[in-house]
């Protein structure tokens, strides 16, 4: 990803709907500790009280629902704030928060949503901690789908409030991606009079109706959260919560080592492998809801021709990209432009990814036109994992294919001008946003997409635009992971990028932190319907 | 020398008027739409465009100057975009935790350098001298992001005397405040007190070896106030020059240093303001930080007066 500085790089998209160029990982598969349960030993009585801090790699500046921009600051708005429905800790299914149930209407454009009756707002300025009614669900979807520029909700129309506990949803057109839209910490309930009574500093004294209340937001040192006694669920274990921006990775691992916090969440590079090596920390890894990946140019020079594109995954092995990309770990291989923890994920269409077969990418080339090579422009944004995947990839084309490869590195902004507008040949960058499949297929191969980021390289199938939009029109979860797992066969038959890794999630925790669950979209849960972290002494 | 002032601040104005032309066009010129950057990748070119509209960046830029000119002017110098809020109020609500360690740091360094390098001159090829010398050059190449991260792995990770990051406050005692400190002032004043070392040395072996310096000697004055009065004194002027540049430059360590511990200064703002292409905070803080420059320039120049009779603004040069 990257985008921004480093840091800010790598997780920058995500639930906001960031496609990171550079991020990190796929699936659910799990590597190393993988999740559950982790931390201390697991098997002591839990513990009361406490304060848990956990280090966050970027310094969070929007915390207003509707304004945040990046991964590390959904961490603490998740722990604020509460949505309408949520995501099982394991990514598999959609399940409730706010609302207890939900009805679609047959022609999909339509939810209506039952809501607890239980939940009241943290105490604020503005409001002494009054109850949440479907009022509140209404303002807070409906501002986020007509004034907030971060899109994560443009297929809503309007809500109807019907009562109290009870909300229907109009949808511009059936989109069944909108459940996952409202799990995203964007879409969090939020009271109309902290809203307006704070302005645009309303972030910086965010209240919700979730586990903790912000106590105090300091910018670039801390914000701190105290336990909400006013919880709808189960009452936290912990006291608070406090999130310390360290933005330097050896100095986050520094930080667990002297106790500065209990929990370091995007652990990378050197750092992974310091705190791997004590065994008194305990490392979670999982792979990550995200790809990295080079999209070739579906509409003009010689990768247009699908030999070509064909030629090219023929002739780069993928594990020496992650050897360059990622030189202490960290990523796992992947194939497939859909991250292994996404529901609509299929195994079965890896093994129609061409193998890597250095001769048969030299015939097949030959056979295409350019038995003595040509060109290439790569474009890819301005970090050194790129460029260190940019120049093996460059040298596996010359040895190979005789392909001269041109790198080009350029700030995010530049980058994703170019990448947007077709002008690469190629391009190199990573994504990641949420399980549903739609936020990768729809996102990088709808021709409706073609002229954004994510399809800049033109990428136009009729059969799978078909494919797609049906998956967006249909309810039933299960139907459309098959609609997805036939649109992704089809896809990857036409060779369009070479996805190489999937960035894995890592998190390092002290043994006295208790009951974490690590995900794939490496969101930080400290209390919700599964989970309750503690921490001992 | 009041008027001397005078017309050194007024020949500020065209040095801190090319600051603010080339900062202006310098933000422009890097890459990466402040509106894409705020956004993120996945925001459709409709938020993109409304963004820009909001943020202004759609005037002409000829506009976009003018207004920003005519701001500063009138000391509004715009409204981060990053921090949610005016400009100049932020930098300066940075300013105290920053000068806390530079200042502390700089002081340190002229306590610890500058005798240093006094006693190296008068020592000149002794054992001292060699010692000194040796860990004042290893000083001075010591890249400062490298030296706070051994800071922390010895003093923090390994002994576990000090804490690793952050500011303390004084709710929690003196002791918070001061240890928290320890390691970034340590850190911003190893290149300053070498560098003070080095060029103490130098000016003080020129000094000594003086015609009027042996004489002085010879009259059997006092070998202290010899060194201390008469040399000392005038091997002056070069260090206060560094001390200067030192100050100025201090400015530049603490970005490194304060990203590393964490410290929440004019270096983590320079930095969010540039990831964010903020580019009012990015223009404010370029300004403010050319504004001390010319400060410290002033006030050397002044010292420079004191310490040395024979130099002389008034007068149109030495005589």
């Amino acid at each position: 990803m990257s985008k921004l500085t480093s840091k800010r790089i790598t997780r920058r998209g995500f639930l906001g709907g960031v496609a990171m160029a550079g991020v990190a990982g796929a699936g659910l598969m799990q590597a190393g500790c993988a999740s559950g349960d982790s931390g201390g030993s697991g098997s002591s009585a839990t513990v009361e009280g406490g304060t848990l801090n956990i280090s966050l790699a970027s310094s969070p500046a929007y915390l207003d629902p509707a304004k945040y921009t990046g991964v590390y600051e959904s961490q603490i708005i998740n722990n604020v704030c509460d949505t309408v429905v949520q995501y099982s800790m394991d990514l598999s299914e959609i399940v409730p928060a706010l609302a207890t149930e939900w009805t679609v209407s047959e022609d999909g454009a339509t939810y209506t949503f039952t809501l607890r009756d239980d939940v009241v707002f943290q105490a604020g300025e503005y409001q002494d901690g009054r109850a949440m009614t479907a009022e509140d669900i209404k303002y807070s979807l409906e501002r986020s789908a007509n004034d907030s520029a971060m899109n994560r909700l443009d297929m809503l129309d309007h809500c109807n409030v019907i009562s109290d506990t009870e909300i229907e949803c109009v949808l511009t057109s059936p989109n069944s991606s909108f459940l996952t839209a409202l799990t995203d910490a964007g879409n969090a309930i939020v009271p109309q009079e902290e809203v307006e009574g704070w302005g645009d500093s309303f972030g910086e004294h965010l209240v919700g109706t979730g586990p903790f209340r912000m106590v105090q937001f300091t910018r670039d040192q801390q914000t701190e959260l105290a336990r909400n006694d006013a919880y709808w669920g189960e009452k936290p274990n912990l006291d608070g919560v406090i999130f310390k921006v360290i933005t330097d990775a050896t100095q986050s691992a520094n930080a667990l080592f002297t106790g500065d916090v209990d929990m370091v969440t995007d652990l990378k590079g050197e750092s992974l492998q310091t705190v791997q090596g004590d065994s008194n920390y305990v490392v979670d890894q999982m792979d990550g809801l995200n790809i990295a990946y080079i999209y070739m140019n579906m509409v003009n020079g010689p990768t247009a021709d699908q030999r070509v594109r064909k030629a090219i995954l023929m002739a780069v092995n993928r594990e020496d990209l992650i050897a360059a990309g990622y030189p202490y770990g960290g990523a796992s291989e992947a194939t497939l432009p859909l991250p292994k923890g996404s529901w609509g994920y299929d195994a079965a269409v890896e093994d129609t990814v061409p193998v890597y077969d250095p001769e048969g990418a030299r015939e097949l080339l030959a056979e295409a036109g350019y038995p003595d090579g040509f060109s290439l422009k790569y474009y890819t944004s301005n970090t050194t994992q790129r460029l260190d995947v940019a120049t093996v990839f460059q040298q596996q084309l010359k040895e190979n294919l005789n392909v001269d490869v041109e790198i080009n590195t350029n700030d995010w902004g530049a980058f994703s001008e170019i990448a947007a507008a077709g002008q690469a040949d190629i391009y190199a960058m990573g994504w990641s946003w949420y399980p549903d499949p739609y936020f990768f297929l729809n996102k990088l191969f709808a021709s409706s997409e073609i002229g954004a980021l994510g399809n800049g390289a033109g990428f136009n199938d009729p059969e799978v635009d078909d494919l797609l939009q049906q998956a967006l029109e249909v309810t039933d979860q299960d139907a459309r992971a098959d609609l997805y797992k036939q649109a992704l066969a089809k896809i990857v038959e036409k060779d369009p990028m070479l996805v190489y890794a999937t960035e894995e999630v890592c998190t390092g925790l002290t043994q006295g932190v208790q009951g974490y669950v690590q995900r794939a979209d490496q969101l930080v849960y400290v209390v919700n319907s599964e989970v309750n972290m503690s921490k001992s002494a | 020398m009041a008027k001397t002032i005078l017309k050194r601040v007024l020949q500020a104005i065209p040095v801190l008027f090319v600051v603010i032309t080339a900062t202006f066009i310098l933000t422009r010129m890097v890459p990466g739409d402040p509106a894409i950057t705020m956004l993120g990748p996945q925001a459709s070119p409709d938020a993109v465009a409304e963004l820009r509209e909001q943020l202004g960046l759609n005037e002409p830029m000829w506009k976009q100057y003018i207004d920003y000119l005519l701001g500063v002017l009138q000391g509004d110098f715009g409204w981060s975009t990053s921090y949610n809020g005016d400009v100049m109020p932020l930098i300066l609500s940075r300013l105290p935790a920053t000068l806390s360690i530079t200042m502390t740091g700089l002081i340190i360094a002229a306590l610890v350098g500058i005798p240093i390098g006094v006693e190296s001159a008068l020592h000149q090829n002794s054992i001292l001298d060699y010692v000194f010398m040796v860990v004042a050059l290893v000083g001075v190449s010591m890249p400062i992001f490298w030296l706070g991260l051994m800071l922390v792995l010895t003093f923090s990770v390994n002994l576990g005397l000090l804490p690793a990051m952050g500011m303390g406050t004084f709710s929690n005692g003196v002791w918070d405040v001061v240890s928290h400190m320890i390691l970034p002032v340590f850190c911003l004043a190893t290149i300053p007190a070498a560098t003070l070392a080095r060029i103490s040395r130098s000016s003080m072996l020129d000094t000594i070896g003086t015609d009027y310096i042996k004489s002085l000697r010879s009259r059997g004055i006092k070998e202290t106030l010899v060194i201390w009065k008469h040399a000392f004194k005038n091997a002056l002027p070069p260090i206060v020059t560094v001390l200067g540049l030192q100050i100025a430059s201090a400015f530049t360590g603490a970005i490194l240093t304060e990203t590393i511990f964490s410290w929440p200064g004019l270096g983590t703002l320079i930095v969010n303001a540039v990831n964010g292409r903020d580019y009012s905070l990015i223009q404010g803080t370029v300004l403010f930080t050319a504004v001390v420059f010319v400060v410290i320039n002033l006030v050397v120049d002044i010292i420079y007066a004191v310490i040395n009779p024979r130099v002389s603004y008034e007068g149109g040069g030495q005589n």
